[in-house]
């Protein structure tokens, strides 16, 4: 199964890391698609079929939490698999996001972390994976 | 205060040039890297239970490697991704040294950061800022220097769409 992947982030250079990381990573993947703020990922919610979002949390226009609140009320994406990818500290903040379904991976992140994440909440193993991961474990070479 | 923010402050800084920046920060500078040239600044403005900003300020050429090494390019990305980047790095640092400041539950609105290069006016104000910063982090890497300054206001917030 390929996965099709939906990063929202207002920075477009991190958008680039996490895009890179997921290729790197060896989850099979099918189609990237990018979004600036909560809004625009809403949109290509409704345009495409997405199995993994990957949001920012601090966007203008909409955060990424409000962005999840709307996934999550709208039947046909309540199930939607999410990744918060953000600076966010507070406890009660991160508390909320994962009440809401969301996985949590904490800004600066290293390769690894994000990989491990995404494939707990994509449901697959190196194990399960054909051919082996360009990344399974250690120091990632850019 | 100072002291209290200062090492925070330079394990926030450490930890993003290294594992986002990929860069080896040092806080030992040599003589050139000290008098480096500027070349930008990045501002992040925060609000919550304690208002501020984070800038950092590059110094000596660090901005295009910088960038590369995020997007994992061998050449310097156009000039608008370098400030892309700059941004993001001091939204990560200011996202990270927040809990020190107000506390491990304390909820933080972060604005969009606001990138300036050295040749455009406001940047020799915002660098007559630093002098005021509540703490500061300087840090060696390739032939420049970063230096992340954290201004924490005493009484009344700083609004966030105040131009810098």
């Amino acid at each position: 199964m390929n996965f099709n992947v939906l990063v929202v982030d207002d920075s477009a250079v991190m958008r680039g890391m996490i895009v890179k990381t997921l290729r790197l990573s060896g989850l099979p993947l099918g189609e990237i698609h990018h979004a600036a703020n909560g809004a625009e990922g809403l949109e290509r919610l409704g345009e495409h079929w997405i199995d993994i979002a990957l949001l920012d949390v601090n966007m203008p226009v909409m955060s990424g939490e409000e962005m999840l609140e709307q996934v999550r009320s709208n039947p046909e994406t309540r199930d939607l698999a999410v990744v918060v990818v953000s600076t966010e500290r507070s406890t009660s903040r991160i508390e909320r996001l994962c009440q809401l379904g969301a996985a949590f991976v904490q800004k600066p992140f290293t390769p690894e972390m994000l990989r491990e994440t995404v494939f707990r909440v994509a449901g697959v193993s190196d194990d399960s994976l054909a051919g082996s991961a360009a990344v399974s474990g250690g120091d990632l070479d850019f | 205060m100072i002291h209290s923010l200062e090492a925070p402050l330079y394990q926030a800084a450490i930890s993003t040039f290294e594992e986002l920046g990929f860069m080896l920060p040092s806080r030992e500078l040599t003589p050139a890297q000290s008098a480096a040239p500027p070349e930008a600044a990045a501002t992040v403005r925060f609000d919550g239970p304690v208002a501020g900003a984070l800038t950092i300020y590059l110094f000596g050429g660090v901005l295009a490697a910088l960038a590369a090494n995020m997007l994992g390019s061998d050449d310097a990305p156009e000039p608008a991704l370098q400030r892309d980047a700059l941004g993001e790095l001091a939204n990560v640092i200011c996202g990270t040294v927040l809990p020190a400041v107000g506390g491990a539950d304390a909820d933080f609105h972060l604005a969009a950061p606001r990138v300036t290069d050295s040749a455009e006016t406001s940047f020799d104000a915002a660098l007559a800022l630093s002098e005021s910063s509540m703490a500061r982090a300087v840090l060696a890497m390739d032939d420049g220097r970063a230096e992340i300054h954290l201004f924490v206001a005493r009484t009344t917030p700083i609004p966030l769409e105040v131009a810098s």
